[in-house]
C-alpha cells in the first residue's frame, strides 16, 4: 500500500491513525462499564418492560392485550406503575435494542417473548447484572439469567401426535406439516410428535414447514398430497391447520384423510360445520394460550416482591405451566359455545391465576 | 458546517498554504464523511437523544449504543463498497449469518479457538463474496436477482452449518465486545473508527479509485483501462468480507449463534447507506456517510420509543421518520451527485 512516493494524504493521517488506536488499544487497561441500574427491592410499585420481536400475527396481539388487561388489575392495587411495551417486527439485533432501551428505562422485570433461544443471553446478561427480574414466555432460552414461563413444546404436539396415531392406526402413513426449519419451538414439538409416531408405527412419508402460516400451510399440504395422494393422515401445528383443511377441501378428502386441528375459531367453525353435515368427522385442538404472558406476569410479581421459586417447580431454568384440556369430539360443543363470537384467528386461551402462580413458589 | 453548496468539490488550487481551520474543513469535506445531510441529521437525532434517553450519556448507555450500532453500520459498509461499485447485494445478510455460523460453531466458547474461528468465517464471508462476484460480473447476471438467489443458497447453508440456534461466542470476544477503553470509549466506537480509517486508506488506493470509476461510468472505465470486471469481482470480494466482520460483532453483541442472526439486515444497510448519501446507481458516496447513516438509523429506533410514542403507532412513526431522512437526504446531496462521479480517478 505504501509502494508509492510518500505525500502527505489522508490515507497517511489515516494509517497513523489507525496505527495509534491500536496501540491505545493494546496499552490501556480496559475495564467493563458498570450499570447504575436499580435494585429491584421488594417495595414496588414496579415498573414492568415487554420485548416482543414478532407482530402481525392474532396470537401476539392476543398475548399483549390480555396481559395489559391483568397488568391493569396490579395497577389498581398499587403492586405495579408502568408497563413498557417494545413491540415490532425485528430481527434478533433489533431485538436486543428493545430490551437495551426497557434496560435504559428502568424497569424492574422483563417479560419477553424471544426471537433466538440463544442470542440474546448477553443482552439478558447486561439486564441480570442491573437487577432486572427476565422472565421468557412462549419459548425457552438458555441463558441461566432468565426464568422461563412456557408450555412443554414436546408434550403439547404429543397429544394430537397420539391422536392422529391413534387415527391411522399401526402401520398408517401420514404427512407432516411444520413451523419453521430449525426454529427451537419447532424441533421440540416435531421430536416430541415423532417420538409418539415411531412407537405407534405409523410412517412420516413427508415433512415439509409452512412457517406458521394459514396460507402457506394451504400450500404446503396441497403440494405435499399431490405426491403422497394415498396418505391416511395429516400432522399440522397450529396456525396452519385451517390452511391444511382448505386444502383436504379441495381435494375433496375431508373425513377421508385424518388431520390434527387447532384450537383457533377459524378451523373450529370448520369443524362445527363438519360436524353437523358428517356425523363421523373427528379432530383434535391441543390450546396453545397467549394468556402465558398472563402466567407469567402473576410469576414475575411474585418474584419481584422477593418470593423464591421452589426447586421443584423448576426444571432447569424452566417452569413448565400445564397444557390446557385440548378441545375434542366429546367437548366440542361446549368448548366451541365459548368462543364462537370471537374472530377466527381467536386462540382458545387460559392462564394460571395468581394462587395457582403462588403454588411455584416456596 | 457553513460550507456552500459545492459540497466536497474538487479541492481548490489555493496559492498558500490555507489556515488551519480552512484545511481541517476541507478535510473533513474531501473525506465526504459527513455531507451535509447526514451530518445534520445526525446532529439532530444525538440531540434529541441526550434530551429524550435518560443516562444516553452514561458508559452504560454509551457502550450499548455503540454495540448496537457496530453491526448495522459495518453491514452498511459492506454494501457501501459493493454499491459503489455499481452493484447491489441482497445476499449480504444470509453472508453475516452463514460467516457467524461459521465462527461459532468452530468457536465452541473457547477462547483458544478465537483466531482460527475468526479466520474461518472472515474466509467464509470472502468466499461468498468472490461467488457473487464472479456470478455478477463473470455471468454477467442481474446483480438484484443473482444475488437475491445466492442469499438463499447462503441462509441455507448457514441453516446446514448450525441446524438450530445454539453455540457459544467465546467470553473473551463478548466480554471484550463491551469494555471501555481511557475509562469512557466504548470498544465498538474505536472499531467503527478503525472502520473508516481502513476505508479512508482503501480510498486512497488505486483499488477505491476505480471502484469509483467503474460505478460511475463503467463504460468509460473501460476505455481508460480499468479492469471493470476484476474491480466488481474484487469489490463483492470485499464486502463478503466487511459482511463477515459485521458478523463477528454480532456475535459478540448477543453470545451465540443463531441460523437466522443477520438475514434481515441486508434492508437496513441500504437504508443506512442511502441515508449517508451513497447513490445506489453507484459511483458516488462513501462508507463514512453509510456509517453515520446506521448510526442515525438506530438512533431513530430508540427515540420513537423513548418519545413514548405508543405501541401500535410505533412501526408508523418510525417508517415515516425514515422516509423523511431519506428525503432529506436525497434532497441534499442531489446537487453533490451532479458532479463528475470518480473525482478520485484523476487526482
Amino acid at each position: 500500500m505504501g509502494s508509492k512516493p510518500l505525500r502527505r494524504t489522508p490515507g497517511r493521517y489515516a494509517l497513523g491513525a489507525l496505527a495509534a488506536a491500536g496501540t491505545v488499544l493494546a496499552a490501556t487497561a480496559c475495564s467493563t462499564p458498570e450499570g447504575g441500574g436499580g435494585d429491584g427491592g421488594a417495595e414496588g410499585p414496579f415498573t414492568i418492560g415487554v420485548s416482543n420481536g414478532f407482530i402481525g400475527s392474532e396470537w401476539r396481539e392476543q398475548m399483549l392485550s390480555t396481559l395489559e388487561d391483568a397488568f391493569a388489575g396490579y395497577q389498581d392495587e398499587g403492586v405495579v406503575d408502568e408497563l413498557v411495551v417494545e413491540s415490532a417486527d425485528v430481527d434478533v439485533n433489533g431485538q436486543i435494542q428493545q430490551i437495551r432501551n426497557l434496560i435504559r428505562s428502568d424497569v424492574d422485570a422483563i417479560i419477553v417473548n424471544p426471537n433466538s433461544p440463544t442470542a440474546l443471553d448477553q443482552v439478558f446478561a447486561e439486564a441480570a447484572e442491573q437487577g432486572i427480574r427476565i422472565v421468557a414466555i412462549d419459548q425457552a432460552v438458555e441463558s441461566e439469567h432468565v426464568t422461563n414461563v412456557v408450555i412443554d413444546q414436546a408434550e403439547w404436539a404429543s397429544i394430537s401426535a397420539e391422536w392422529l396415531a391413534e387415527e391411522v392406526g399401526e402401520g398408517g402413513e401420514i404427512i407432516a406439516v411444520n413451523g419453521i426449519d430449525g426454529h427451537p419451538a419447532n424441533e421440540d414439538r416435531w421430536e416430541g410428535a415423532q417420538a409418539v409416531f415411531d412407537e405407534a408405527g405409523v410412517e412420516v412419508v413427508a415433512n415439509d414447514f409452512a412457517e406458521w402460516d394459514q396460507s402457506k400451510g394451504q400450500t404446503v399440504t396441497r403440494d405435499l398430497l399431490t405426491g403422497n395422494p394415498d396418505v391416511d393422515g395429516v400432522f399440522v401445528q397450529d396456525g396452519m391447520a385451517l390452511g391444511a383443511f382448505q386444502a383436504l377441501q379441495a381435494e375433496e378428502k375431508v373425513g377421508e384423510i385424518a388431520m390434527t386441528g387447532e384450537a383457533r375459531v377459524g378451523y373450529m367453525k370448520q369443524w362445527a360445520e363438519q360436524r353437523e353435515e358428517n356425523g363421523d368427522y373427528s379432530s383434535i385442538g391441543v390450546p396453545n394460550p397467549p394468556s402465558v404472558s398472563v402466567s407469567a406476569l402473576h410469576v414475575v410479581v411474585r418474584m419481584l416482591q422477593g418470593e423464591e421459586l421452589a426447586a421443584d417447580s423448576l426444571d432447569g431454568n424452566s417452569l413448565f405451566l400445564p397444557i390446557p384440556d385440548p378441545v375434542t369430539d366429546e367437548n366440542f360443543d361446549e368448548r366451541f359455545d365459548e368462543v364462537a363470537d370471537e374472530p377466527d384467528a381467536y386462540a382458545v386461551d387460559h392462564a394460571i391465576t395468581r394462587e395457582e402462580a403462588g403454588a411455584y413458589f416456596e | 458546517m457553513s460550507t456552500p453548496s459545492r459540497t466536497g468539490g474538487p479541492p481548490p488550487k489555493a496559492a498558500g498554504p490555507p489556515p488551519l481551520p480552512a484545511r481541517a474543513g476541507r478535510a473533513l469535506l474531501s473525506a465526504r464523511m459527513p455531507t451535509v445531510a447526514v451530518a445534520a441529521l445526525l446532529a439532530a437525532t444525538v440531540a434529541a437523544s441526550a434530551a429524550l434517553q435518560p443516562g444516553f450519556f452514561s458508559p452504560y448507555g454509551l457502550t450499548s449504543s455503540f454495540a448496537t450500532f457496530l453491526p448495522l453500520a459495518t453491514i452498511a459498509a459492506a454494501q457501501t463498497v459493493i454499491v459503489l461499485g455499481g452493484g447491489i447485494d441482497l445476499s449480504i445478510g444470509a453472508v453475516v449469518t452463514l460467516s457467524s455460523a461459521v465462527s461459532v460453531v468452530l468457536m465452541q466458547g473457547d477462547d483458544a479457538r478465537l483466531p482460527l474461528a475468526l479466520a474461518a468465517g472472515l474466509a467464509t464471508g470472502a468466499a461468498c463474496g468472490l461467488l457473487n462476484g464472479l456470478v455478477v460480473a463473470g455471468l454477467r447476471l442481474q446483480p438484484i436477482v443473482a444475488t437475491f438467489a445466492t442469499g438463499s443458497m447462503f441462509g441455507g447453508a448457514a441453516l446446514l452449518v448450525l441446524p438450530k440456534p445454539g453455540g457459544t461466542a467465546s467470553p473473551l470476544l463478548t466480554e471484550a465486545y463491551r469494555m471501555v477503553v481511557l475509562a469512557y470509549i466504548p470498544v465498538p466506537a474505536v472499531l467503527l473508527l478503525l472502520l473508516w480509517l481502513a476505508w479512508r486508506v482503501l480510498r486512497r488506493h488505486r483499488f477505491g479509485q476505480y471502484l469509483y470509476a467503474v460505478g460511475g461510468d463503467a463504460g468509460a472505465a473501460y476505455t481508460s483501462a480499468v479492469p471493470v470486471s476484476a474491480v466488481r469481482v474484487l469489490s463483492y470480494t470485499l464486502g463478503g468480507l466487511i459482511a463477515a466482520l459485521a458478523g463477528t460483532a454480532l456475535l459478540a453483541d448477543s453470545g451465540a449463534g443463531d441460523p437466522t442472526l443477520g438475514t434481515e439486515l441486508t434492508l437496513g444497510s441500504i437504508a443506512a447507506l442511502v441515508i449517508g448519501g451513497t447513490r445506489l446507481r453507484g459511483g458516488s458516496g462513501g462508507v463514512g456517510g453509510a456509517v453515520t447513516g446506521a448510526i442515525v438509523l438506530s438512533l431513530i429506533q430508540g427515540l420513537v420509543f423513548f418519545a413514548g410514542v405508543p405501541t401500535d403507532a410505533r412501526e408508523f412513526v418510525y417508517g415515516c421518520v425514515i422516509i423523511a431522512a431519506i428525503a432529506l437526504a436525497g434532497l441534499l446531496t442531489a446537487r453533490a451527485a451532479q458532479r463528475p462521479a470518480f473525482q478520485g480517478a484523476n487526482r
